[in-house]
């Protein structure tokens, strides 16, 4: 099992109710997997899924994506800046 | 060649002449410096009033992704100078600039109006910046429509 760190932004943060939080998650844990669990760990994330973002070590990164041991995982919205 | 890039995220006002001046060169003919202000009345779409914008970033990733859209200004305008990508972060009230795209170039005609429009569009897709809508109906988190997933 790996221990990852998840920060989390704007309403994603509000529907968690924490900016950050561990997870013990098995190596080979992919971002769909990773969202898998966060959706059933906080059910507020379900209806939002499907639009959640997802960055390994600060860069975008696909469902299928791998989380390798010790990353900086992010999840947020659709960006709204400017 | 050694032309100025800044990029920053930051809390404190925006000054404008101070960030025109980094990115002015002695060989500098043309500037083109777009800001976005907090809109207090909008009326295109569901009409509605704000009293201020609540911003806030995924610091370091925002600054690595307004750096690649730098990157991507000099690659498709390679007659560009210096550059400056900034956004303030946040509570923002109405009337107040929130954002900074500003580039330079020898001459008007080297495409400096398009790479300002280009630099705040790419902001508004790829930089992790969030904003919660004020105002005297409540407040609500503004979301983008772009897919950075899907569509790098």
């Amino acid at each position: 099992m790996n221990r990852v760190k998840i920060l989390l932004f704007a309403t994603l943060r509000d529907y968690v109710g924490s900016k950050t939080i561990e997870l013990e998650i098995s190596a080979g844990t992919t971002i769909h997997g990773l969202t898998d669990l966060l959706a059933a760990k906080y059910p507020r994330l379900e209806k939002v899924r499907d639009s959640m973002m997802a960055a390994i070590n600060r860069e975008y990164a696909a469902d299928e994506a791998v989380v390798p041991d010790g990353a900086e995982i992010a999840f947020f919205p659709p960006v709204s800046g400017g | 060649m050694n032309y100025p890039t800044i990029i920053s995220i930051t809390e404190e006002k925006l000054d404008l002449d101070a960030l025109l001046a980094q990115v002015t060169l002695p060989s500098t003919g043309a500037s083109v410096v777009f800001t976005g202000i907090v809109r207090g009345l909008t009326t295109r779409g569901a009409a509605h009033a704000t009293s201020h914008l609540d911003y806030e970033a995924y610091q370091p990733m925002a600054e690595e992704k307004m750096r690649q859209v730098a990157d991507e200004m000099r690659q498709k305008w390679p007659d560009l100078q210096g550059i400056a990508i900034i956004q303030r972060v946040g509570r923002l009230a109405a009337g107040t600039p929130t954002t900074v795209i500003a580039c330079t170039t020898a001459h008007r005609d080297t495409g400096v109006f398009e790479a300002a429009r280009y630099g705040i569009d790419r902001l508004k897709e790829i930089v992790p910046v969030w904003k919660k809508e004020v105002g005297p109906d409540g407040e609500f988190w503004v979301e983008g429509d772009h897919h950075p997933k899907l569509d790098r």
